[in-house]
């Protein structure tokens, strides 16, 4: 993988900004200024102390105490009863799941999941769900991977429950859309790290602690989706329900809500797939299930770690692939049914029902466990039921390779990363870091200017004062010198691999399952390997960064070349083009706002990742955000964190571009666009 | 027309509530049959009654690991408990055994703050007395490293010998390997006090910080890093550790932990040895359980705790198994926390 991004990293990047707008030449010039600053003052204005808020993190660090004496004192404040009796609620919701799927028996789980998907989703879905269980079983994770599910469950319903009446209202109401907008920013902007000392104290650890935590980061997409579905639908419709006398409660719920019902499923699947992207940090606050096995794995079995890992890609792919194709097949435009076909469909439900509940009765009558068993006893002997000593053999074969320094692989790994830190992350950092913070401020503040107008100038230099403020500019300008390598990879790589893929269906069918697993395996289970592969310093917090932005970048670029009007390629061939001149000439100009909007995903998913970094020897940012949870530094951890967010809004608002700018101000776009993941990509 | 389709529908309807219903009845009924069912193997029904549920938290660490399942196995097949382990990190599990969640946490490497904070103000956890374990924490090298350079014996030794350590990411300095951000250290501040020509590098996590030194290490390359004692890989890795400056009565306020920051001299010794406690929750310690008794009793010490950690994190084997081979194999050890 990194071979090539390393030697075409330069020209692929530069590519698409040649053509941008003219304005690559104003940006140079300012990057030039801004060079001519670093030699001339190179390191002698680092952040003032005067302009730090130095006492921040100590009143961080008060109000934690604080919240600990108050929920301990002998009277505490009514508040406290409220979340108490959220926390009873939610820790019985995910109990009752999962004492649930496991009275259900293993068999009975198995054949309710996968008929349940056949009857509303299509034996496609249905046959993925069955995979699906049945390697959990395999693999010897049956009870892991139900835990995770019933948590799963729990955490999403609340979700939903609470995102898709917040995202109705931002649907109809734009003032009250750009209101909630930053806050839905921050919560999923804030690595979770950050804030989990303080929900374990109002929450205590446990299932409740990991659904608040999962909640946090999986109601603002549900909000948005949803927002997007609401105003998805036309105005004629709603006019013509408003003419027909229909009250406002009517026209939402006979109209609105019906015609946006894709778009609701979608929101599901949706906050479905961000929720599992906390599974792993909901193992470290007694959220049980396969995050448990990947945190503690990683120490004593990274074996068990990366099959833990597997198993959660697979859920999430079995998840996805059920959850779209039930909101494909309930696609209103398709429920047109004549009576007959209406009798059909519910004499299947009631089959499908009549089944699960007579298969759930014989796996009891035959005494069937509730979880699958590790072994399989007859009178006689005694079979070993999963292949999951087979499977850890083999990762463990995998990974002794990976580990051994005298293997091929290392051999051409160990260079590439090692050139990387010499040649690409050392110099940029230090350019970063010892420039004048002045001129850095001002140069940024610039290009926001030049590429993307007056808003963005003014966010962006609010923003990367607030970082100096806060007291953590150098770890901010180092963060920053990471993000900006990796997001460049994920940019050259995913506009090659985006362009072949567009060009070829074939390749974009064969990297669909590769780009799921990059967006949902945890990204701390893929890190290993790169960690013995090139063991220096911030190369595989860099190349984790870069295979988690790059599906991303990879889906954009594809759709948007997929997006140029048929007319303008065949006009082009006509002319007689060739097909590189079609490409290089047509279609890359014309789906350049795509492109851009994939640099700018590319760099927040980017920055997603510090966290990871930081505990796999990232330093800088990252680092405080661990050290916050694992040492108690909270104040530091939070004032990392709101680095992060800074750097990460400054940085969005430096590549969104006009066309972005425009909409927001308006209050049609999505919002930054931190929720775009792949199903919204596809046309 | 219209009404056979309600009619049909709430057929539906009425179905689906009975079965959820009728599935969620069940659900609740199970649950109470299954208490008494819990405890693998215990030795009589009475005293599984009297033991009851016991929770350990285990920690991230193989050592941990270890301890925790001996412990287990003891409870289990002595006393007849129920025990459940939990895996919450370092911090929180202390707000757990406030909670009464976490009964027992064995193996904990002196967290001050928190010891002042739920021990000392609010009194919800209360010291178990130490494991017997005893942490060490040191600068170590590899043993080939030592043999090819004995004047590493010592810090001392370090001096002008720092190019040595120099990788790709140390420029013209030699590379010190820091810890696992989340455990004690004070490293970046004894390089300063003593003088060393030394880069700190921070690796990352312990699984992080492991693979960059074992892959120096098998490729035969100097390297020294922040390291600590009981560890399972040291059986796995010919270490040897550079003594730094020894505490004496003149530094005797000499810290180890650099979290509070300030002027490195007042770092400038070796690390202390560690005691490793045991904490255990106050509901549990006032709960007359016996498992309560035996764990306060339960002592180990580092070759007994390496041991099962090589097996479950080395060997692979199955941790339930390697605890319940110790404990058979330590009758005698087992029985003075039985008494």
């Amino acid at each position: 993988v990194a071979v090539a991004s390393g030697r075409v990293a330069a020209p692929a990047f530069a590519a698409p900004a040649a053509r941008w707008r003219g304005r690559p030449a104003q940006v140079g010039a300012i990057v030039a200024l801004m060079l001519i600053g670093f030699v001339l003052m190179r390191d002698e204005f680092p952040w003032p102390a005067s302009l730090t808020w130095q006492a921040l993190p100590e009143r961080l660090d008060d109000f934690q105490t604080w919240l600990l004496e108050e929920r301990t004192a002998e009277d505490p404040n009514f508040i406290f009863a409220v979340f108490d009796g959220f926390r009873a609620f939610a820790e019985w919701l995910v109990t009752a799941f999962n004492d649930a799927l496991l009275w259900l028996t293993w068999p009975g789980v198995i054949a309710a999941a996968v008929l349940i998907v056949l009857r509303f989703g299509g034996w496609r879905a249905a046959l993925v769900v069955a995979g699906a269980f049945a390697s959990f079983a395999l693999m010897g994770l049956w009870e892991e991977s139900i835990q995770t599910l019933a948590l799963m469950t729990a955490a999403v319903l609340l979700s939903l429950a609470i995102g898709v009446p917040i995202g109705v209202i931002a649907g109809r109401n734009d003032r009250f859309h750009r209101a909630i907008t930053p806050a839905l920013d921050v919560m999923q902007i804030v690595p979770a790290f950050a804030y989990l000392m303080p929900v374990v104290i109002l929450f205590s650890v446990g299932p409740a602690a990991a659904v608040i935590c999962t909640m946090i980061y999986a109601i603002p997409p549900a909000v948005r989706i949803t927002a997007l579905g609401i105003r998805g639908v036309t105005a004629d419709s709603v006019e013509a329900s408003r003419a027909f006398g229909a009250t406002t409660a009517q026209t939402l719920f006979k109209v609105q809500l019906p015609l946006a019902r894709r778009q609701l499923l979608l929101s599901v699947n949706q906050t479905i797939m961000f929720a599992l992207s906390l599974v792993v940090i909901a193992g470290l606050i007694g959220g049980r299930g396969l995050g448990d096995v990947v945190t503690n794995g990683l120490y004593s079995n990274a074996a068990l770690a990366l099959l833990a890992g597997i198993a959660i890609v697979i859920m999430a792919i079995a998840l996805d692939r059920a959850t779209a194709a039930i909101a494909e097949r309930t696609d209103p435009a398709r429920a047109h049914l004549t009576d007959e076909g209406r009798r059909r469909a519910r004499r299947a439900t009631l089959a499908t029902f009549g089944g699960i509940v007579l298969i759930v009765l014989i796996a009891k009558a035959l005494g069937a466990q509730d979880i699958y068993p590790d072994e399989f006893e007859t009178a006689t002997s005694v079979y070993t039921a999963t292949i999951e000593d087979t499977l850890l053999g083999w990762i463990q074969d995998a990974l002794d390779y990976v580990q051994d320094p005298s293997s091929f692989i290392f051999g051409i790994t160990e260079p590439i990363g090692n050139f990387m830190l010499e040649y690409l992350l050392e110099p940029l950092r230090i350019v970063l870091m010892e420039t004048p913070w002045f001129v850095i401020l001002a140069g940024l503040t610039a290009i926001a200017y030049v590429l993307s107008g007056v808003r963005p100038a003014i966010t962006t230099f609010v923003m990367l004062d607030a970082i100096g403020v806060i007291g953590v500019w150098e770890p901010a300008m180092d963060t920053a010198s990471q993000v900006l390598v990796a997001t460049a990879m994920a940019v050259a790589l995913g506009l090659v691999i985006g362009i072949w893929a567009a060009e070829s269906p074939r390749v974009e069918r064969l990297l669909r399952p590769l780009l799921d697993t990059l967006q949902t395996l945890p990204q701390l289970v893929y890190i290993i390997p790169f960690i013995y592969l090139m063991p220096v310093s911030r190369i595989p917090g860099v190349v984790a960064s870069v295979l988690y932005a790059v599906p991303v970048v990879i889906r954009l670029v594809t759709s948007g070349l997929r997006n140029v009007s048929a007319e303008a390629v065949e006009a082009a061939s006509a002319f007689g083009a060739s097909r590189w001149q079609v490409l290089a000439k047509v279609k890359v100009p014309l789906a350049r706002d795509s492109i851009m909007l994939g640099v700018n995903q590319g760099i927040i998913l980017v920055l997603a990742v510090v966290v990871i970094g930081g505990l796999v020897g990232s330093g800088a940012l990252g680092d405080a955000v661990a050290r916050g949870l694992q040492r108690n530094e909270f104040g530091e951890g939070v004032v990392a964190s709101l680095a992060i967010l800074a750097l990460g809004i400054a940085l969005d608002r430096v590549t969104q571009g006009r066309r972005a700018a425009r909409e927001r101000r308006s209050g049609r776009g999505p919002g930054g666009g931190w929720t775009l993941r792949r199903r919204q990509l596809q046309p | 027309m219209t009404e056979r389709r309600t009619t049909r529908s709430k057929r539906v309807w009425i179905v689906a509530l009975t079965l959820a219903l009728a599935l969620f009845i069940a659900a609740c009924g199970e649950e109470k049959d299954e208490e008494p069912a819990g405890g693998g193997g215990g030795e009589s029904a009475a005293a599984g009654e009297d033991c009851g549920k016991v929770v350990l938290n285990e920690q991230a660490w193989a050592g941990s690991t270890a301890n925790t399942y001996i412990a287990k196995a003891v409870l289990e097949d002595k006393l007849g408990c129920e025990v459940e382990i939990t895996k919450i990190t370092e911090i929180p599990v202390f707000q757990a055994m406030a909670d009464g969640k976490v009964d027992a946490v064995l193996e904990d490497w002196q967290h001050v703050d928190e010891y002042e904070q739920y021990i000392d103000k609010a009194g919800t956890v209360v010291q178990g007395g130490p494991l017997g374990v005893e942490g060490h924490i040191g600068w170590f090298i590899p043993q080939y490293l030592m043999e090819e350079n004995p004047e590493l014996k010592t810090w001392k030794g370090l001096k002008g010998n720092e190019e040595m350590f120099q990788t790709a990411e140390s420029g013209d300095q030699g590379m010190f390997l820091g810890g696992d951000p989340s455990y004690v250290q004070k490293d970046k501040e004894l390089i300063k006090a003593l003088d060393l020509n030394f880069k700190h590098v921070t690796a990352g996590a312990e699984p992080a910080q492991v693979a960059r030194w074992s892959q120096l290490y098998k490729q035969q390359e100097p390297v020294i890093f922040y390291w600590y004692t009981p560890q399972f890989l040291n059986q796995q890795y010919d270490l040897a550790e550079v003594k730094l400056p020894p505490r004496t009565e003149a530094n005797k306020d000499c810290k180890d932990d650099s979290k509070s920051g300030g002027d490195p001299e007042q770092y400038n010794c070796e690390y202390d040895i560690t005691i490793i406690n045991k904490l255990f929750s106050k509901k549990f310690a006032e709960s007359g359980s016996p498992a309560y008794d035996v764990l306060k009793k339960m002592k180990l010490t580092n070759e007994d705790q390496e041991l099962v950690a090589k097996a479950i994190a080395g060997d692979k084997e199955d941790p339930d198994e390697a605890g319940q081979k110790w404990v058979e194999d330590n009758a005698d050890k087992v029985d003075a926390w039985l008494q």
